[in-house]
């Protein structure tokens, strides 16, 4: 593993000109995600929430303030390997098959596949997809996909993860599971993650923290620290204090 | 394609010649020359494929290449740019360039004395004479527009009165009766209508109705004229011989050039064969073949003149044939 | 977990695949035979199948020599053109400066009308060049176009993948771009490849030379030999269809391997037309220097003689400076009043048509694929041979041009259409009908909508070869107009008529196409789409 990096934006602001339109996505946005935690990205569609990770991924350029992941720009941190990614969308190439595709960022960063074929196979084995390593995308279900895609992220034992609503196509059940396992590997990784979800009872059971964003213009509302301890059981999503603290979050969110 | 000169290798013989003539002439057993045709390969230039199988341009020291022409083969100009030292012309083009665009050729002979395109229409609604086509639809080649207005012109024939159209190289609308008359070579095409739509074709001349000039002039730049006189000679003699073997019996040589210069041109041999015997009048002169009497030469003038092409005698180079 | 069922694609119910286009097919074929035997069409003008079948036997000797000639001349030209068009579309996406420079240079090259450009190339060049010259010209701008169009029409989500792993602009060429523009550029290869023939073919026609199918036909048109015109225009076809064909098979395998599972919606990075920080009306003259100077350089290094090669300046004077100039530039603007008329509409006619074409291949595929082989013919088969029996059929007017028009026209326009209607994502396509949407609401509510790039892709190569087709109608039948003009002039040695004549018809050409691009942005951008040029 690359060594898990902090993630800390400062005073940051992005716009965006669309058909004419002016949209401030983000006004003077700061946030800093210690090495080895979880935070979680909460907030209503438009809020800006994905723009945070685009700026930290270097996809987008903020338009004020700073970047840095790991104390290093966003750029320099993903070419060297160190951060890994799924999104809301799976976004498998169409051609390539589940092996592949989950080795396409060892391609990316010209890392040889032979060493990680262990890997990969142990990545396949851990989001149950065993027996379809040649499947073509197009072959597979929305869940498969997207079950490829975390398997994608996690192929190069990055120390910082980002993760876009990545079980937002999931159904509930599907998406519990997935968040169980996704606990595990996090707890056996121990890397940073910025998790970005509109899923309140997610951000709650997998985050150390959650910060809860508003829209127009996007900026952190307020910062909530979950105190379960871990690893958290799957229990925990019946517990009344659980329950308790999700509704709190709600409110937050819905402006109260 | 039989030989392509191309210009490169034009330019390194040309600068070889001109540093070091002794050498080149050590060097090359035979003296290269490339003519450019007018046309694919038919009847046209069996007097020149004759001269080529029978040896006549090699016993004259040439080594001589032949290009085919096409319709978008301007001979002109290939001897300006150099692809050829020698082509054959219609003379309205040629005298016009000169005049109007200041063009350095000289002509040197004439393959033949009487132009051998003519109107063609069918003997069922024969059209014989110039008058005939007022009211008519007339097809002509593009490229021979000009001389068709010149003919007109010369008759009296109202050029509105006549509504002409492209000539797509087919004539079949000709057959079909959508149009009344073509221009075209009458040494060919009659033939064709007579074999492909079972009818009997009529024709006339443009020369015996007035547009007395030359056709398949032989034309060269002044300055090959200058530096290449002797090959152009050589060349005309060789030449002559090949017409005077071929037009003895104008049936023996096109099948001898059936698996040769013939072969896949589309043609029957038949059809060259009745071509080969259209043209020996309108070729054959008393001064030999390529021979341009003074008459001869008037006459085009005179015709071109009546278009407002307005050429002159020195255009016309007759020594290289006294040579001859 | 639980296992997810994977469902298997529907298959048609009816009889095997292949049964109703074959029969569509034999249908078509006994029609003519039977219009040829019985002298049905312009008098016997359209010879009968066993007709035609029995004359290329009688002349089967004849054939080897030119078809030889033909295949070595396009696929030579069919691969230096790809080549160069598939490298400059990766130029062009890589860097969209060299796009926008080299902007003005593709819509010229692709403008240019062949029949305008061959006795240039006759006149300038020397052996088989002015062949593979004119064949790579044919292939140029469709794979460049079409390697453009895959290289952007991209999923922006792998692009974001690929770059959040710190890829660069090449790596995402490699891993997303390359790849997923496949189906499009072979495509873009199926287009070219009769484009080639024909181009090959057109060139041999009017070059000169001993061997080619141009050559076979030229000699055969004076004989009047509707059967010989019409086989060796099908063995033209036969070449340029298996070429077609292969492409086709080869496309038919990436496409099913890889036809996108969901639909991007992101928006185009805003600002991407600006780019770099070269002013706008630099480059806008420097797009409109490149194809001049290459004009320019073309003369100078071929050593084309100042006399019949003439630069762009020696257009210039020829039509203002020179005392013929006020009557030169009367000729021609006459005749661009003569065939600007007829090229819009037959811009629109040819549009039409293929649309039409493309909207009954998604709801009556049979027809369609039973069309194809008389759409293909249209293409290949060399519109000099048909020509007489256009005329007899439909006269020296107004109408012949336009059908010669649409048949020049639509057939490209129609791929490009289909193509786009093909590739359009299946989540998509699968919403209408979830609510019980029959095709053709299917098509209305997502197809067409989806395919609107597409559209005004087919419309920016429609417009050249409308002016093409008119031109090539006005210089065979009408003998009006720019065609004329131009073989008018080759008649006189006016060889600034020629180049004026062909730079003209290029401006025009280049005018007409600059109008689709402008509606086409503005449209494009109010639905938020981008546009593939």
């Amino acid at each position: 593993m690359a060594g898990a990096g902090g993630i800390r934006l400062s005073n940051v602001s992005k716009a965006f000109v669309a058909r004419g339109k002016t949209i401030e996505a983000l006004r003077d946005v700061s946030l800093t995600c210690e090495p080895g935690s979880f935070t979680a990205l909460l907030g209503p569609s438009g809020c800006g929430k994905s723009t945070i990770l685009r700026l930290a991924l270097g996809l987008e350029h903020a338009d004020g303030g700073r970047v840095e992941i790991g104390g290093q720009t966003s750029e320099k941190a993903t070419a060297s390997g160190l951060t890994g990614v799924a999104f809301q969308d799976s976004a498998l190439l169409p051609w390539r098959n589940v092996e592949d595709n989950i080795s396409l960022p060892l391609d990316i960063l010209k890392r040889d596949r032979r060493e990680y074929s262990a890997k990969i196979a142990e990545l396949i084995q851990l989001v149950g997809l065993k027996g379809f390593e040649k499947s073509l995308p197009g072959e597979l279900s929305g869940g498969m996909r997207q079950r490829v895609a975390i398997a994608r992220s996690l192929v190069t034992e990055p120390g910082v993860l980002f993760l876009d609503e990545p079980f937002g196509a999931l159904d509930q059940i599907l998406r519990r599971q997935m968040n169980i396992e996704l606990q595990r590997i996090w707890t056996e990784t121990r890397c940073t993650a910025l998790l970005v979800t509109h899923g309140i009872d997610e951000a709650v059971f997998l985050a150390d923290r959650v910060a809860v964003m508003r829209s127009r213009p996007g900026r952190v509302a307020s910062m909530i620290e979950i105190p379960f301890s871990r690893p958290r059981s799957p229990d925990l999503f019946s517990d009344p204090v659980f329950h308790k603290l999700c509704d709190g979050i709600a409110e937050v969110l819905h402006g109260g | 394609m039989r030989m392509t000169i191309n210009r490169r290798r034009f330019m390194t013989l040309a600068a070889a010649g001109a540093a070091l003539p002794a050498v080149s002439r050590f060097a090359y057993a035979a003296d290269p020359l490339a003519m450019q045709a007018a046309w694919i390969n038919d009847a046209e230039f069996t007097g020149y494929f004759t001269a080529f199988d029978n040896d006549y341009y090699k016993d004259e020291g040439l080594d001589l290449s032949y290009l085919s022409g096409g319709p978008d083969v301007i001979p002109e100009s290939s001897i300006i740019a150099g692809k050829a030292d020698l082509t054959l012309t219609t003379p309205d083009t040629t005298i016009k360039a000169i005049v109007e665009q200041g063009a350095k050729f000289k002509i040197i002979g004439t393959q033949y004395q009487k132009n051998p395109h003519g109107i063609i229409s069918l003997a069922s609604k024969p059209i014989s004479n110039p008058k005939q086509l007022e009211g008519k639809t007339l097809a002509v080649p593009p490229v021979n527009v000009i001389s068709v207005e010149v003919m007109l012109k010369i008759n009296d024939v109202d050029r509105d009165k006549v509504n002409i159209v492209p000539y797509a190289y087919d004539p079949t609308p000709l057959i079909k009766g959508e149009i009344d008359a073509s221009l075209d070579f009458t040494t060919n095409v009659p033939y064709t209508i007579k074999q492909a739509g079972g009818v009997d074709a009529h024709s006339f001349l443009l020369y015996d109705y007035g547009y007395t000039i030359f056709q398949d002039t032989v034309v060269v730049t002044e300055e090959t004229l200058a530096t290449r006189r002797k090959e152009l000679v050589s060349w005309l003699r060789a030449s002559r011989k090949g017409w005077d073997e071929n037009l003895k019996d104008p049936n023996a040589y096109p099948p001898k050039f059936a698996e040769t210069w013939f072969k896949g041109t589309g043609r029957t041999i038949d059809n060259e064969i009745f071509f080969n015997n259209a043209q020996k009048p309108l070729i054959e002169n008393p001064g030999g073949v390529f021979a341009m009497s003074e008459d001869g030469i008037a006459k085009t003038l005179d015709a071109l003149g009546q278009a407002g092409i307005k050429g002159t005698r020195d255009m016309f180079d007759t020594t290289l044939l006294q040579e001859v | 977990m639980a296992a997810e069922q994977v469902l298997p694609a529907p298959k048609p119910l009816n009889q095997a695949p292949w049964f109703a286009p074959v029969r569509n097919i034999v249908i078509l074929l006994v029609l003519w035979e039977v219009a040829g035997r019985f002298h049905l069409v312009a008098d016997g003008a359209l010879p009968s199948l066993t007709a035609i079948v029995e004359r290329f036997w009688a002349d089967r000797a004849d054939y080897p020599a030119h078809v030889w000639s033909t295949l070595v001349s396009s696929a030579l030209g069919f691969a230096i053109g790809n080549i160069v068009a598939v490298a400059a579309g990766i130029l062009f996406v890589l860097s969209p400066l060299a796009a926008r420079l080299f902007r003005g240079f593709n819509v010229t090259i692709f403008a240019v009308p062949t029949i305008a450009i061959a006795p240039i190339l006759a006149l300038t060049m020397t052996g088989i060049s002015p062949r593979v010259t004119l064949a790579a010209m044919g292939c140029y701008f469709v794979t460049m176009t079409a390697t453009v169009v895959g290289l952007t029409q991209i999923d922006l989500r792998s692009a974001d993948l690929v770059r959040a792993y710190g890829g660069g602009k090449w790596d995402v060429m490699r891993f997303v771009q390359l790849r997923s523009a496949l189906p499009i550029i072979l495509a873009g290869l199926q287009v070219a490849a009769p484009n080639a023939v024909l181009g090959a073919i057109l060139a041999e026609f009017g070059g000169g030379g001993r061997w080619g199918l141009g050559i076979y036909l030229l000699g055969s048109l004076g004989r009047a030999d509707p059967p010989r015109l019409w086989s060796i225009g099908l063995v033209a076809t036969a070449i340029a269809g298996i070429a077609y064909f292969i492409f086709g098979l080869i496309s038919a395998r990436v496409t099913g391997a890889s036809k996108a599972v969901t639909m991007t919606t992101s928006l185009p990075p805003a600002g991407a037309r600006t780019g770099g920080q070269w002013p706008s009306l630099a480059v806008a003259f420097g797009s409109i220097a490149v194809p001049l100077v290459l004009w320019w350089a073309f003369i100078k290094l071929l050593g084309v003689p100042e006399m019949i090669g003439k630069t762009p300046w020696g257009v210039i004077e020829y039509l203002f400076f020179l005392p013929l100039s006020q009557q030169a530039q009367t000729r021609l603007l006459d005749a661009m009043g003569q065939t600007l008329p007829i090229t819009i509409v037959g811009t629109f006619a040819g549009l039409a048509a293929a649309f039409a074409l493309s909207v009954s291949s998604r709801l009556v595929p049979n027809f369609t694929r039973a069309l194809m082989p008389v759409a293909l013919f249209s293409q290949t088969m060399p519109l000099i041979a048909t020509i007489p029996l256009f005329v007899l059929l439909l006269g020296r007017g107004w109408l012949v041009t336009l059908i010669i028009t649409i048949s020049v026209t639509f057939f490209p326009a129609f791929i490009t259409l289909a193509q786009g209607m093909k590739m359009t994502p299946r989540a998509a396509l699968d919403l209408p009908k979830a609510y019980g949407a029959g095709a053709w609401t299917e098509l209305k509510l997502v197809g067409i909508p989806a395919a609107l790039p597409y559209l005004f892709a087919a419309a920016r190569l429609t417009v050249p070869r409308a002016l093409l087709g008119v031109m090539i109608a006005e210089w065979l039948a009408t003998g009006k107009g720019l065609g004329n003009l131009l073989n008018q002039s080759r008649g006189y040695l006016d060889y600034g008529m020629i180049w004026t004549v062909a730079a003209a018809s290029v401006v025009l050409s280049v005018a007409l196409y600059q109008i689709v691009v402008l509606v086409e942005r503005r449209v494009l951008a109010n639905m938020g789409m981008r546009g593939s040029e």
